[in-house]
């Protein structure tokens, strides 16, 4: 019996404001938080009540027949506590059905799993108990920020206690292989599942507005015959998208809401086909071989690599910069006055969103970098963030300083 | 004969298709013809004939006064009287044969962005000065330069002060006698033009800038033949709230009279229409393009320059906002005290802006080389960090894709053409010169930033080269005269 595995990601960062030169060791206010908190009330708006209002209905609808999972950034998390608080309610709504599954991945959603492990680590634990605080789950299926993966993510994800972990079906890596089946880390026991990405860009970029007579758009019964056209070759197809897909990418007159809706009702579910959660998937399908990743991949561009944050040298000193200055971090008094704002700055950089406008591509993943970008040029996205590194670290040398001062003095 | 020409493209069909089934003969009024230039004009006048050429359309270009070492093998290149440049190709058919430069007269000292009060001001320079003791920067001003090197109008210096100085006893006229000169300057080439031309077979007139306008415009009305008047930039852009009122009057004359008016960037296009009432279809745009290098010379490494460079080429005035370039520095400056600024050029401001840099303290930090080009130009170019173009209004600025051609990132002003073709420069308001100044902070600290800028800009300067601009140009021809072609 196969099944398809729906899975959202839900991410907002903490965006920049144009912080200047000028403002370093004078002003603290980094973050654009006017259009922070307009960005969430517009997406709470337009996706995240409307489609979680669906998806509830949905499930009570289905009872255990329809099944979803989320993963839900804590910077998300938190912003919505603090700018859409009725957003978050609702996402705790879906979680109390019983039917949706939050999956383990980095608190700030961050590149920290290719530059730094015990951040990595640390964050991955924060976003853990964060997720236990507000929808009462522990992870137990890990999705690394933007489906970046490698082998070592695999491995580490495995140590930290998953026991599955998500990556993109990338056709490079998989070769003759199918990504519609569940797959092994090599050397462990986590379980891999693999983002159809033919399915899930179906719906993420393909969709256009509803309209019957067009023989090209996609309608939930044309869904569902590709679907139904891979039984008896698939165990679990994976439908990964931006959550955002439903209601802000595509708005809510392109029926896309009525698209989902529509899905399991009147098709998925007939033929013998089910919804399962990724835990759920994991433990029912037995992986039918290793899958070793020899690139670093990710969902992001047509590269599915990831170029989309370190593709050019004002990524790359950005991310060295950011990452280098760890130790800097690492065992200070976090009671000291500017400390805390500092360390908790320094992860907001941390963001892969931050890279992500630094990019300098064109064609058509440059209009994607763009759509989201806040800044004007990728110049920009870089000035602003490395004037804002430059302020914490000067506070916080300031601070290591101070410390290292004092027991001199005392003796 | 060396035509029909074609076109340079399809290299992979056999046959290639002429781009001109036969040449179109198009004369050309312009004012100032390279090396002898005052701005971008000539530069540009230079590339689109360049590029036209090579599709084959037939050239005459007349300026007022050839200065004897112009090169232009591409096209006819002379004076209003037909004398021709040495260095360009000799009129086809019966024509009078080419006659040295003559070398009687003070050279034009009317540079097609002066203005009358401008001109007098140069002069005036000049003279109250001994030749000896020019500053540096008189010394490469145009104006000055040319009655320095004797040798480029034949005359010698003290002759030529000797007759300036004659020409400014008579000081309380002074300023009337000069503003009417630089538009007798304008009539005088009309009339040339008319005597000389209207007689001429040419399938389109095609005027750069307002001082041949009149001479277009009339010879448009005798010949009959269509009249296209390109826009290079405007007394608007040039002197904002001075704009001289009859400039004002000529350039309208001239666009209104045009049957296309070609605009270098859709800033100057919006600018046609809204100062000059044109209606915005008869109002196209081509915008000014570049030959990209193939090398750039490490001027780095063979002279001794600071570690970090910002430059400023063109003209010190109204238009090029070199105020803001020294604010701006002065931000600078106290976080990274080794900067060294050059402002490459001359114009009216000079003193002023060389006086506010010895008030704020700056001038260890400063370099005026006065106006340069060539081997000099190229190498602030290239050992420039970055370029700095803080227009106020600046209908293209060709100068900021050289830059590029040299692998130097620039910032340019929000308010200029050339921001409309580069997506991969620093844009700022020319006002916000703290912005300006935490951009350049940025760019002088990390490299990486300079390099992405100058990887990505020189990518999009490829696709700006002048054939580009030809091919558009041409259509314009066809279009007002649809049986050139014959």
């Amino acid at each position: 019996m196969p099944a398809v595995c729906f899975y959202f990601q839900v991410h907002q960062p903490y965006r920049l404001r144009r912080y200047s030169y000028f403002d370093v060791e004078k002003a603290t206010t980094y973050f654009d938080e006017n259009l922070n908190r307009s960005i969430m009330e517009g997406v709470a708006t337009r996706c995240y009540l409307p489609t979680n209002e669906r998806l509830l209905r949905m499930l009570r609808e289905h009872d255990g027949a329809f099944k979803i999972a989320f993963s839900i950034s804590g910077t998300a998390i938190e912003q919505m506590r603090e700018y859409a608080p009725e957003a978050l309610e609702s996402f705790r709504a879906l979680a109390e059905t019983g039917h949706v599954e939050f999956l383990g991945e980095t608190y700030y959603h961050s590149l920290a799993s290719l530059y730094n492990r015990e951040e990595f680590e640390s964050q991955v634990l924060l976003h853990a108990e964060c997720v236990e605080r507000e929808f009462g789950q522990r992870p137990r299926v890990f999705r690394n920020t933007e489906l970046i993966y490698n082998d070592e993510i695999g491995q580490r994800a495995g140590e930290l206690g998953f026991r599955g972990v998500l990556a993109e079906g990338v056709s490079d890596v998989l070769g003759w292989r199918s990504p519609h089946f569940v797959y092994r880390v090599p050397g462990a026991t986590t379980k891999m599942l693999l983002r159809s990405f033919k399915l899930s860009d179906d719906i993420a970029f393909r969709f256009t507005h509803r309209d019957s007579n067009d023989s090209q758009s996609l309608t939930p019964d044309r869904f569902a015959t590709s679907l139904h056209a891979l039984s008896g070759n698939a165990d679990v197809v994976g439908l990964f998208l931006d959550y955002e897909t439903f209601g802000e990418h595509h708005r809510k007159e392109t029926g896309i809401l009525d698209f989902l809706e529509a899905l399991p009702r009147h098709t998925i579910l007939q033929r013998e086909w089910k919804f399962l959660t990724p835990s759920e998937a994991i433990r029912l399908f037995s992986p039918v071989s290793e899958l070793s990743f020899p690139r670093t991949t990710s969902w992001a561009d047509t590269e599915r690599d990831v170029s989309a944050w370190c593709g050019n040298m004002m990524q790359r000193a950005a991310l060295g910069e950011v990452y280098n200055t760890d130790k800097l971090y690492a065992g200070c008094d976090l009671s000291a006055p500017d400390m805390a704002l500092a360390r908790e700055t320094w992860r907001r950089l941390q963001t892969s969103d931050h890279f992500y406008y630094m990019s300098t591509k064109g064609d058509g993943d440059g209009v994607v970098h763009r759509y989201f970008s806040p800044f004007e040029s990728p110049y920009d996205a870089f000035v602003a963030y490395m004037n804002v590194l430059k302020d914490i670290n000067a506070r916080c040398r300031r601070v290591v300083a101070e410390r290292d001062r004092r027991p001199a003095s005392n003796e | 004969m060396d035509f029909p020409k074609y076109a340079p493209y399809n290299p992979n069909t056999r046959d290639a298709v002429p781009y001109i089934r036969s040449p179109m003969k198009i004369l050309m009024l312009g004012w100032e013809y390279p090396p002898h230039i005052a701005g971008g004009l000539g530069t540009a006048c230079k590339g689109l004939t360049s590029a036209l050429s090579a599709q084959g359309v037939d050239i005459h270009f007349v300026v007022p006064q050839l200065f004897g070492r112009e090169e232009a093998r591409h096209m006819v290149l002379s004076d209003a009287s037909r004398r021709v440049s040495p260095g360009g190709q000799q009129p086809r058919g019966v024509g009078p044969a080419p006659l040295p430069i003559p070398t009687t007269r003070i050279p034009a000292f009317l540079s097609p962005y002066g203005n009358p009060r401008q001109f007098k001001e140069a002069v005036a320079a000049v003279t109250h000065r001994e030749v000896a003791s020019l500053s540096p920067a008189l010394r490469n001003d145009p104006v000055a330069r040319a009655l320095i090197d004797g040798e480029v109008y034949g005359i010698d210096l003290v002759s030529a002060l000797e007759e300036t100085e004659t020409v400014l006893s008579a000081d309380n006229v002074a300023h009337e006698r000069y503003s009417k000169d630089l538009f007798e300057e304008v009539e005088r080439f009309t009339l040339q033009v008319i005597s000389q031309f209207a007689g001429e077979t040419f399938d389109v007139i095609h005027a750069h800038d307002w001082m041949t306008f009149p001479a277009a415009v009339a010879l448009s009305e005798r010949t009959g033949k269509p009249l296209i008047v390109h826009v290079h930039s405007l007394e608007q852009d040039r002197s904002g709230l001075f704009a001289h009122p009859q400039i004002t009057e000529i350039e309208r004359f001239g666009t209104r009279h045009a049957d296309k008016v070609i605009a270098v960037s859709y800033f100057t296009k919006r600018s046609v229409e809204r100062h000059h009432g044109v209606s915005p279809s008869r109002v196209l745009v081509v915008h000014n393009g570049v030959y990209p290098r193939e090398m750039v010379t490490d001027y780095r490494e063979k002279k001794t320059w600071p570690e970090h460079v910002v430059a400023f080429v063109g003209r010190v005035t109204f238009q090029k906002g070199p105020e803001y370039f020294v604010e701006m520095a002065s931000k600078v400056i106290p976080h990274l005290p080794d900067v060294l600024f050059v402002i490459a050029g001359t114009g009216d401001m000079l003193p002023s802006i060389m006086g506010r840099v010895k008030e704020l303290g700056l001038t260890k930090n400063f370099m005026f080389p006065g106006f340069v080009q060539g081997e000099e130009l190229e190498e602030i170019f290239s050992v420039a960090d970055i370029y700095v173009m803080p227009s106020v209004s600046e209908p293209f600025g060709i100068t900021a894709l050289e830059a590029v051609s040299f692998d130097t990132p620039i910032i340019i002003s929000k308010q200029s053409g050339v921001a409309e073709v580069i997506e991969h420069a620093l844009k700022v308001d020319f006002w916000d010169v703290d912005r300006m100044a935490d951009l350049i902070i940025n760019a002088l600290v990390h490299p990486e930033l300079r390099h992405d800028l100058a990887r990505m800009a020189r990518e999009e300067v490829k696709q700006l080269h002048w054939d580009a601009a030809a091919l558009k140009t041409i259509d314009i021809y066809q279009d007002v005269s649809p049986h050139a072609a014959v």
